[in-house]
């Protein structure tokens, strides 16, 4: 029995739909996650340098008021508060550089996101594709084996995707990780 | 004379933390940009310990660290992975390619500092 002209229009329209309208907003996702990671590039480079200055400024004052403290006689409670606020800089020092390493991981996500993009916009283009290849005229029986292949292929594509795309960032928070010598 | 690192990540913001808080604590410290730049300047130059990330291009880690200890000179050298990667799985690949230790990202430079002093002194 041949399946009905229309219908078969109908189906090929969907698929070139599906495909052409996917390819037009992962595109933008696309543009959008670029503009992300350079933002956050920028944004590393600029928080990163400014630490560094801000660092390299309260270490020089540091020797200066300690150069100060050992010429003058300083009350003991006075030297001691200068050396725990020395401590707490430490801390926030230290904090700092853990915090500091969020570019790493947020680029390593925005990579994975960008790949899984590409490769779905394959998988969409080729059903775009394969339906282009569907004839006009087709009967049932056949219409619904070329249907069961596109399907099939989309299914060995996106698996064949999601093997590739190992997530290597599972952390979720800024806490340093673990750490283990063996 | 100050002990000698290798810290080996493609992150550029990575590298200038690790820098930052080793040479703070007075380490001398190289760095190189991926696998093969780390493997390139291990030949020319000797360290006394190689500080790696995992996920890099054109070499990673785990290629890097059997790279390493197939050269005579790096054959007990400590190597350590710095990665984001926590798997047991991957874990297992790192020893059994020659990692001494793993450490998972991000860091606390106070941390990092000791495992390093235990590690080379």
């Amino acid at each position: 029995m041949t399946a009905n002209k229309t219908s078969t229009r109908h189906i090929k329209e969907l698929l070139s739909g599906v495909s052409e309208h996917s390819n037009r907003h992962l595109s933008e996702v696309e543009t959008d996650l670029i503009q992300t990671n350079i933002l956050l590039q920028e944004a590393i480079a600029k928080l990163s340098a400014s630490f560094m200055a801000i660092h390299e400024a309260v270490s020089a004052q540091q020797q200066v008021v300690h150069a100060l403290v050992a010429q003058c006689d300083a009350p003991a409670e006075l030297v001691s508060a200068l050396h725990a606020q020395g401590e707490q800089v430490g801390v926030h020092v230290n904090a700092a550089v853990t915090g500091l390493q969020f570019q790493d991981m947020t680029n390593q996500l925005i990579s994975r996101m960008m790949r899984r993009i590409n490769g779905l916009r394959d998988v969409l283009g080729d059903i775009g594709l394969d339906s282009e290849g569907i004839p006009a005229e087709m009967d049932e029986a056949s219409l619904a084996v070329r249907l069961d292949r596109i399907r099939e292929a989309v299914h060995a594509k996106s698996s064949a995707l999601e093997n590739e795309l190992w997530k290597a960032v599972c952390q979720t928070h800024m806490e340093s990780g673990d750490i283990e010598l063996f | 004379m100050a002990k000698t690192i290798l810290a080996v990540d493609d992150s550029g913001s990575l590298r200038q933390m690790v820098v930052f808080s080793l040479r703070a604590a007075g380490y001398q410290v190289t760095e190189a940009v991926d696998g093969q730049d780390g493997l390139d300047k291990a030949k020319s130059q000797s360290f006394d310990l190689v500080l790696t990330d995992q996920n890099m291009p054109r070499m990673d880690g785990l290629a890097l660290i059997r790279a390493l200890r197939a050269l005579p000179d790096y054959q007990r050298t400590p190597i350590l992975m710095l990665t984001t990667e926590s798997s047991d799985e991957m874990k297992a690949k790192g020893r059994a390619a020659g990692a001494n230790g793993w450490l998972v990202k991000p860091f606390d430079p106070q941390r990092l500092t000791e495992v390093v002093r235990k590690v080379i002194g």
